[in-house]
């Protein structure tokens, strides 16, 4: 599969094991939402970064997955990690409402810092796989660690 | 004496928050960059309490520093103001991406780093976040920068417990300048799908606010009050 891939060095090499290869035009995204930045200049750079590549796909109508952290969602890894997760979800939403008529979707993966990588790429290109039908502007969980949160 | 902030107060749902909170408070610190937030002070001033306009950009950090010295001890602090640049994301600027996410998100966060040696014993922080966080077209950059207020109301509600309390309200289509615009026909379909069949009013998102800065929400935190006449169902 080929897809554009904006992830941390890890999941890169997880996904490239799982045969993701080189981009070209059209193809999905999968795209990290930030983290880990010390303040706010920098967190907005990020996420208009992320804007960037979103916008591309927009462009393209191809489908997106965006990558964000349970325990950032629930604001447990500080503002900044919380305020870039959410808004990322919110973004998410927006996007799948946008990509409708195109015939393509974009999701939101959460996963915890015990989940295995490889579910993370698994659960990745099936949500890139999905039909318009299948699910669009979703938060999809992985493991049952964050059941009773107030996750999105 | 019992103070709060509320920015962005000049106009809308943030002068109709102040207007609201001069019946709980003894002192208003209103923010705005306009200079009709006079307009808002000579109101208020009406209203027996004791207001305190500071016209600031904030976004810069002279603005956030002439709030912080403004006051202090804050028992409320409302994060009302907020722009929108609305397109689909296809046709979105980036200077009006990052335009609405600095004014709608960077600014709530700066000014409560600002604030963290300011608040009086059991504040609480009101957000305005926008049922837009939920999504909605044509609004990528709003819709994030509304989400990320729910993020930040989220790590707050922690980070400052037990002293503060952090909750975000979220209004649906309310009576504003903002939907001025919106032609009367497209207003008529919006509220079609809100199940209450009309468009909010200011003093209604007010009370909200109100309840949240009050002790009658003593036990509420981190969560995200949607007034919106049920239009997150529809």
């Amino acid at each position: 599969m080929q897809a554009h891939l904006d992830v941390p060095p890890d999941l890169l090499d997880a996904f490239r094991t799982a045969g993701v290869g080189e981009l070209e035009p059209g193809a999905p995204s999968i795209l990290a939402a930030p983290a880990g930045h010390g303040d706010w200049p920098s967190t907005l750079e990020a996420l208009t970064g992320l804007y960037r590549k979103a916008r591309a796909a927009a462009i393209e109508g191809s489908p997106v997955v965006f990558l964000v952290s349970s325990d950032a969602l629930l604001g447990r890894t500080g503002a900044l990690n919380a305020m870039a997760a959410m808004g990322v979800v919110s973004a998410a939403r927006t996007l799948a409402l946008e990509l409708r008529k195109q015939g393509a979707v974009a999701n939101c993966l959460a996963s915890g810092v015990d989940t295995p990588r490889d579910e993370t790429v698994q659960w990745s290109l099936h949500l890139l796989a999905g039909s318009a039908d299948g699910p669009s502007g979703e938060v999809v969980q992985l493991g049952g660690a964050q059941i009773g949160k107030a996750l999105s | 004496m019992r103070t709060a902030v509320v920015t962005g107060a000049a106009r809308g749902i943030g002068r109709e928050i102040s207007i609201r909170l001069s019946r709980d408070f003894d002192h208003l610190i209103v923010v705005d960059m306009s200079p009709t937030l006079a307009e808002t002070a000579l109101k208020l001033e009406t209203l027996e309490v004791r207001v305190t306009p500071v016209q600031a950009n904030l976004t810069t950090d002279d603005g956030i520093a002439q709030v912080v010295e403004s006051v202090d001890a804050v028992t409320a602090l409302v994060n009302n103001a907020g722009i929108t640049r609305d397109s689909r994301l296809v046709n979105m600027d980036e200077e009006d991406f990052r335009a609405v996410l600095e004014v709608n998100l960077g600014v709530p966060f700066r000014l409560v780093e600002g604030l963290a040696d300011s608040w009086a014993g059991e504040a609480s922080v009101v957000n305005i976040a926008s049922r837009a966080y939920l999504g909605n077209f044509g609004q990528f950059n709003y819709a994030m920068s509304k989400g990320g207020v729910v993020g930040l109301t989220r790590a707050l509600a922690m980070s400052l417990a037990p002293d503060v309390r952090v909750n975000a309200v979220a209004p649906g289509l309310t009576a504003t300048e903002m939907i001025e615009t919106i032609p009367d026909d497209v207003i008529s379909r919006m509220v079609a799908a809100v199940p209450l069949s009309r468009v909010g009013l200011p003093s209604e998102i007010a009370d909200a606010v109100a309840w949240l800065c009050s002790a009658e929400s003593s036990y509420v935190t981190g969560q995200v009050v949607v007034v919106d006449g049920g239009r997150s169902l529809t």
